[in-house]
Formats: structure tokens, sequence, C-alpha cells
């Protein structure tokens, strides 16, 4: 028999075992040339800022290299484990290390170079799609041409040609350390090596808990800084990380084996069948598993953190154009009557709202709770916009205020998680006259401002008698540049593109200016809401695709490596199977336990990893958009969906093995 | 009273071109409280007429009752169920799951039947006992020797009260100090409880324990011995002489 109709033979014979590596490597071929592809897709490059989308396409790629990288070493060092007793046998009848290797080398050449065709064909009909997805997520009409990257094509052969080389010497690594004793006592080696467990074990567990306790707690507060020294918030970060993830390791070497000690020894010996299959094993398992379980859950949680974040953004695109500027289109002073005009006479249906506006310096250091961050240097004296109630209660019909009281608007939530504010205190209105008091009522978040006018800052509603002894002071009305906002809203958003060329003619494409009396101009360039809302999207649009892609790649990575470990261990407790049902258990009985062993092997990696991402988010959201539940919630939803994929699978392959084992 | 009986049982392995006939139309009869051995050379179908009365094996053709019942007619659950209620099982490697202790092991079979945690703690008390491994109970298969680890396996077997129990080699991997000590302990439970025991063996001293010994050769009932009034000794080199007619598995001395 020559060399070649052994690997022939071989690999028919493992094909079984060859199909989830030859799965690893198509998929991982598949996602990098395809990826690849999309950065020379012309009308993916063309449509946005060229160079822009290239770029953020061409560093996804390299992350994504190094999820590739990092998923075929480890499914074939698996698939080496697998195959160590058949290497072993080779070599016990004889045959020469080198020839093994050569056998080897042989095998997997094949292997790859059709996984490398069948994935390349795959990746060229996915990008497309995945140009789709792109350009729809950047609201972008343009047809995605199927198109057949040479260039793309090398790169991957080039990339997976390296690959191969470290995977063969991986492969011829492995078969240097497989000796023939091993092969006698491989069973011996792979099985669980049962330990007692001690009591500094538990001690250790505990300490588990309690890290990952700390580092949520580090995280809630992780902006209230005692300090004035600027680093502080990035050594919280760093306490952050080491304890959640040194707190994931512990949990997962110690707790887990731990609390499942506990509920073991209550039963005194008397376990349930499903006990049997669930607890034990785990247990004893623990301990090989922790390290991978940890990278497991800390590479997900952060995919996921990342992916909620960016989600964030995108998702918030709407609102954030809407917290930025409240209307559709906004003139100030008067100067766009050619715009309305220009509406009234294409018959196109409106809504305006008018709000008038003062320039006031305000003295705000009562509202501030005590607890304001010595490092931070809140300016609590300066101008700010005031605004009277009866313009605001057109848009904003809950407000009222008596005599001497007023509103705070516009404290967003990123500055609510920064600096605390409280209510019922007074602020000094400085007037020619001297101070003016006003008690704050109420501070709240939303406003009616654009913030070209207000600077993303606060502004304070009055009464209307308030403003006008205000408006009457001739020191405020030269300080106030911009005495008038006009807010338009369409009735129809379908009129928008249409508008929106009629407000760039007619107001110069939103640019405002005021000639002051000395001579001085002072202007403003004014963005519609929609054109805000496109720029959001292009800008987070490419962010959320590489983010989302990745993520998924990182999601299938991991699952991928759960399923490939969890079919391992099925075999290796095949023989327990076996007893179990000679003894006379039936295969739903088996069955019942390994569903709770699953719920474990892939709940608590899950679980955890949520917990992790959600006290990620929960930190810095505010900082990425406005809108935290529904993003957080779908990305999870998604997430949790596509793992569970995985677990099922892994349950289908446990049955299998549970029915061949008698 | 009969407690197993087996009529015309053929088992064939494989599809119609390669078919083997392991097992060519056996009939037999256990009476409750025997202690019966099947020796015969390699090949000759022990282990698959054993796992054919036990249940875990299907046979192809033939009737097999076991205190009354027909395992033809029986579905899979019934058959589980069946198995862990009304016989034991004791295999050459002992098949203990690693991850259990000594007396999670032994308890496994009550698992999930009805019978109260007294009463198993009273039962478990008793075998290992018996069976001299009282002091074993909170310790890993992995931290006691190979006799030990046997008579757990025999423990988990008798401690479901069952009607039968199924040997398989039990003293295949044992030194013969160890084997005698678990023989020797079997006979005692199967004289002093009425346990019927089938034991699968080829080794002569192993049977001598039995009291009576079927020979298969080929497939086919070759012999049966009654041990009867004879001592262990006499009943040793009966089997001996026995099994050198029927070649193969002897020892040639």
């Amino acid at each position: 028999m020559t060399l070649s109709q052994l690997v022939l033979r071989s690999m028919k014979k493992n094909i079984k075992h060859y199909y989830l590596y030859f799965f690893a490597l198509i998929f991982s071929v598949t996602l990098y040339f395809s990826f690849v592809t999309l950065q020379y897709n012309p009308s993916v490059v063309d449509v946005s800022q060229g160079v822009k989308v290239a770029a953020g396409l061409k560093a996804a790629s390299y992350i994504l290299l190094f999820v590739v990288v990092f998923f075929v070493l480890y499914a074939n060092l698996l698939f080496m484990k697998r195959r160590s007793k058949e290497i072993g046998l080779y070599q016990l009848i004889g045959m020469s290390k080198g020839l093994v290797t050569r056998l080897l080398v042989l095998e997997n050449t094949i292997l790859w170079v059709s996984a490398l065709a069948i994935g390349v064909g795959l990746g060229f009909l996915t990008s497309r799609v995945f140009g789709m997805v792109l350009l729809r997520i950047l609201e972008k009409d343009v047809l995605v041409q199927l198109i057949f990257s040479v260039e793309a094509l090398q790169m991957t052969i080039f990339v997976f040609l390296v690959l191969l080389i470290v995977v063969l010497i991986q492969t011829a690594i492995g078969i240097r350390r497989v000796s023939l004793l091993a092969l006698f006592t491989a069973n011996a080696t792979a099985d669980v090596k049962v330990k007692r467990f001690s009591g500094l074990q538990m001690f250790l567990g505990f300490i588990g808990l309690l890290l990952i306790g700390y580092g949520y707690y580090l995280s809630t507060t992780l902006f209230e800084l005692e300090s004035d020294n600027p680093n502080v918030l990035f050594y919280k970060m760093i306490a952050i990380l080491v304890s959640t993830i040194g707190g994931t390791f512990f949990v997962f070497r110690f707790s887990v084996a731990f609390i499942l000690n506990l509920i073991r020894k209550q039963k005194r010996g008397h376990l349930s069948i499903q006990d049997v299959l669930s607890l034990t094993p785990i247990m004893h398992r623990m301990k090989s598993n922790a390290m991978s379980l940890t990278t497991i859950t800390v590479i997900s949680a952060t995919a996921l953190g990342i992916l909620c974040l960016s989600y964030i953004s995108y998702y918030s695109a709407g609102s954030t154009a809407k917290l930025n500027i409240p209307f559709d289109y906004i003139i100030m002073n008067d100067q766009g009557e050619g715009f309305i005009e220009l509406l009234n006479e294409k018959k196109i249906e409106y809504t305006q709202t008018d709000i008038e506006l003062l320039n006031v310096e305000v003295d705000t250091s009562a509202i501030y709770a005590n607890d304001m961050p010595a490092g931070l240097n809140m300016v609590t004296k300066g101008p700010m916009i005031i605004t009277k109630l009866s313009d605001m209660q057109k848009e904003m019909p809950g407000l009222s205020l008596k005599e001497g009281e007023g509103y705070i608007t516009g404290y967003s939530s990123m500055m609510s998680e920064i600096v605390k504010l409280e209510e019922n205190k007074p602020v000094e209105l400085t007037t020619s006259n001297g101070e003016e008091s006003i008690t704050i009522k109420e501070i709240r978040s939303d406003s009616l401002l654009v913030y070209y006018v207000t600077g993303a800052g606060m502004s304070i509603v009055v009464t209307d008698e308030q403003f006008d002894k205000l408006k009457a002071d001739a020191m405020i009305s030269e300080q106030t540049i911009w005495s008038k906002q006009i807010g338009i809203d369409l009735a129809e958003s379908a009129q928008l593109k249409e508008v929106q060329a009629i407000y760039e003619e007619t107001t110069n494409n939103g640019h405002f200016e005021v000639t002051k009396d000395d001579g001085t101009i002072d202007s403003v360039n004014m963005d519609t809401q929609e054109a805000y809302r496109l720029s959001m999207l292009d800008m987070f649009g490419l962010v959320i695709f590489v983010t989302g892609f990745l993520g998924l790649a990182f999601l299938m990575t991991t699952g991928s490596i759960l399923y490939f470990k969890q079919m391992t261990e099925a075999e290796e407790e095949k023989a327990s199977y076996t007893v179990l049902r000679k003894i006379g258990f039936t295969t739903n009985e088996l069955m019942k336990g390994i569903y709770k062993k699953q719920l474990f092997n892939f709940g608590v990696p899950l679980v955890i990893g949520l917990a992790h991402s959600y006290f990620a988010v929960k930190s810095g959201w505010m900082l990425f958009g406005t809108e935290l539940v529904a993003p957080l919630l779908i990305t999870m939803g998604v997430y949790v969906i596509l793992y569970s994929i995985f677990a099922f699978l892994s349950i289908g392959y446990y049955r299998k093995v549970v029915n061949e084992s008698l | 009273m009969t407690i197993l009986s087996g009529r015309k049982i053929r088992k064939v392995y494989g599809k119609k071109s390669t078919a083997q006939e392991v097992l060519k139309g056996i009939d037999m009869e256990v009476q409750e409280g025997e202690f019966v051995g099947i020796m015969g050379p390699s090949g000759s179908g022990k282990t698959t007429l054993l796992n054919v009365l036990a249940s875990i094996d299907k046979a192809t053709e033939g009737v097999i009752e076991i205190s009354g019942h027909d395992l033809r007619t029986m579905k899979e659950r019934e058959l589980s169920n069946f198995r862990r209620e009304q016989l034991g099982f004791i295999f050459q490697d002992y098949n203990l799951l690693d991850t259990l202790t000594v007396k999670e092991n032994i308890l496994l079979p009550l698992s999930i039947s009805n019978i109260s945690k007294k009463e198993a703690e009273a039962r478990f008390k008793e075998i290992t006992k018996t069976l001299g491994i009282d002091d074993l109970a909170n310790k890993y298969p992995n931290e006691v020797s190979g006799g030990q680890k046997q008579r757990t396996s025999a423990a988990r077997a008798l401690i479901s009260n069952p009607s039968v129990v199924f040997a398989d080699e039990p003293t295949g991997a044992l030194d013969s100090k160890a084997a005698t000590a678990l023989l020797s302990n079997l006979e005692k439970i199967n004289r002093d409880k009425k346990v019927t025991i089938m034991m699968v063996t080829h080794d002569a001293v192993a049977a001598s324990f039995c009291s009576r010994v079927l020979f298969l050769k080929d497939g086919q009932l070759y012999t049966e011995l009654y041990k009867g009034e004879k001592d262990r000794l006499r009943f040793y080199q009966e089997i001996m002489s026995t099994q050198s007619v029927l070649g193969g598995d002897g020892y040639d001395a």
C-alpha cells in the first residue's frame, strides 16, 4: 500500500472526525475571503467617503485574522488529540515519525486546499450579502455588484498558506510528543483525575464570587471620581478588568466545584441519575475546563459589550439627532423667511414653533450636589440661554411655574452621569440691577433648543413675566445674539428630501449670521435634523457593521469551540453511558441529566458573559448614545438565540452518542 | 422453580452476505438459587449468550423468559426498567463511574426507584459489610484496589435485590487472591440469599465455585457439569478435563 493510498483510506475512515475540522476551516476561509473581497468591492468603496470605509474594513480584517488564527489552531489541536491513538498505532506497526508526519502533511494539504476552494466559493457569494447589509445600514440605495477580486483571492491564499504551515508545524510537534507508552495509557490519562476538594479551594471559590461583585460595584461608580488625579479613571478601569476576569477564572476553577460539592455532600451518596450525569462530571472537569471557559466568557463578554455600544450609537442616531436638533429644520432670528414662504408656496404642510431666547449670565453653583468631583473644573458661572414658559409649553404642555421658579432643561444623561444636580435650589441671574434669584423646580433632560445655540449645555425656563423683565434689560439684550429660534416640523416625513434642498437653497446651507453693533459678525452653520442623522449613520454605520461582523465571528468561533469540546467530552463519557444503559437506564433518563449538564456548560458562560457586558455597557453607554434598553435587549437577545443553537447542536450529538452506547 | 429459560436462541451478526451465526439454537433453563457458570473457548459465544439473556443484546430468534417475563414482547423502555429492577451486572473491567464515590456507585441503580433513603441505606450497609468494603464508602474508584473495585461492582449489582445476577468474566482482571475472595463472597451470597447468578468465565478455578457449568462450543451447548456433592477440587478437575476435550481455551497441561 502506498502512502497516498493510505492517506485516502484513512481520510475515508476518519470522515466523521474530519467534518468538524473541515467545517471550521471552510467557515474561516469564507469569513475571511468575503470580508477582504468587500474591501475591494467598488460599489462599497465608492459609496461613502471611500478611504474611510476601506480603512475601517482593513483594520477589521486584521482583527478577523486574529480570530481565524486562534480558531484554526484550536480546532487543529482538538483534532490532533482525537487522533492521537491512530497516530500511536501507525508508529506501533513500525512507521517512523517522519512517515507519519508526511502522512498527516499530505492529509492536511488535501483538506486545506479543498476547504480553501469551497470557502472562496462561499465567500464570493456571501461577500455580496455582506455588502448589501453594509449599504443598507448606511441607508444608501446602491446596487452591490457581484465581483470577484483577484487581490482578495491572493490575500486569502497567502494568509491561509502561512496558516497551513503553522498548523503543519503544530502537527509535527504533536506527533513528536506522542509516545508509544502514552498509547497504552491514553485512556487512563484522558480520564478525569478525580480529586478531593480542599478547604482552600472552597475559600478561593468564595473569593472568586467576591472579586466579580467588587468589579461590578466599581463599574457602577466608574465616573464618581474622588481624587483630582486624571489617571484615577484609568486605574479604576484596570482594577475592574482584573477583578472581573480574575473573578471569572476563580468562579470557573473553584466556585463552581465548591457549590456543586456542597450540593453533593448534602445528598450523602444518594445521587439521582440526573446528578450523576450533570453534577459530578461538571465538578471533575472544571479543573481542565476553567481556562477555556474563562477565555470564552471574557471574549464573548467583550464582543457583546462592543456590539452593544456600537448598536447603541447606531440605534440612537435618530434620537441623538432629535436631541441636538429638536426640529426638522431650524431658522434663527427671522433670517429664514424665504424658506417658510417657499414651503407655503409649494403647499407643504408643517408646524412652526417659535421660541424667544435671551443670553444671561447665570451663577449655578448652588444646584450642584456636594459630591462634585474635585478634579473636574466645572464652570458654575457663565452665560446661559433663557427661554420663556409659554414658548416651551407649546411643545411640553406639562410645564407650569409659579413666580420666582424655573426649570433647567437639556440636562443630558451623559451629564447626569458625571455631575449630579439638585432640585429646589436657587440660581442667580445677573441683570444690570444686580442678581435675580430663581428657584429650580425641576431638572429635565429634554430640550427644545438646537445644540448650536446652547453648546449642548443646559438652559433655563422662566415665567413669562420674568422673561419680559429680563428682555427689557438693556445689558441682557446687548448680550443676546440669537433672539429667536424657529423650529419647523414637517407633517409628512416623505418630503424630507425635497424640503432639504429648499432649506439649503434658501438659507445658504443653514448659514445664519448677526452683525453686532461693534461690527463683529457672529455666525452659525445649522444642520437639519435629517442631515445630522445621516451623518451619524455614516459614522456609526460602518462601526456597527464591522463590530457586528466581528462579533458574529467571535460568537461563531466561541460557540464552535464549546461545541467541539462537548463532542470530545461526549465521546470520553461514552463508556459511562454504556454502563448506565446496561444497568438499566433508558436513553431519555440519561438525556435528562445531559440537558442539565448542557444548560450548565453553555448557560453559565453565557450568563456570566451577559452580566459582564451588561455592567460594562451600563458604565459607559451614555458616551455613545441616548437609548440603552432597546439596543441592549436586541443585541443580547440575538446573541442568546445564536448561542443556544450551539447548545442544541451539542445536545443532538450527545443523544447520538447515548443511543450508540449500548 | 425455573427463573430463566431460553428456547432455540439464535444470534446472527452482520448482514446477509457477511452473516455470522454466533449462537446456533441454544436451549437452557436456570433454577432459582443456582450459580451457573458458562465456559467455552474464545469465540464460542459465551459473552453473546450472556448479553442476550441479560437483554443487553437482542436475540435474532428464540424465546427468553426471566421470572415469567418474555423479553421479546418488551419495549426498549420496559427492558431498561426490567434490567434495573430485576437484574444485576458485574463486568470484567468493573465499569464503575470514576466521578462517583464507591457509595454513589453502589446506590446508582436505586436512584430512580421508589425505595426510601432509609431502606437504601440499610441495604447499602448490609451488602458492603458482606463484601467487606464498608469502610470505603467515600473513596473514589481510583483510590481503591482492583479487588475492591470488583466488590464495589458486585455490591452495585446486588443492591436492587435482583432475581438474577449476570457476571461477565468478573475475575478476569484480578489476581488469584482477590479473585478467590470475590468468588467466595458470591458463593456465600448465592447460598445465603438464594440469589441466582450466571457467570461467564474462562477460568476453571472460578468455574469450580459454581453449582453447574455449561460448556459452549461454536455457538452450541456442548455439555454441562453439575457440582452436586463433590468438593471444589474434584469439580475443578472435572472442569479441566472437559475443557481439554473441548480444546481452545484450556491450559495445555
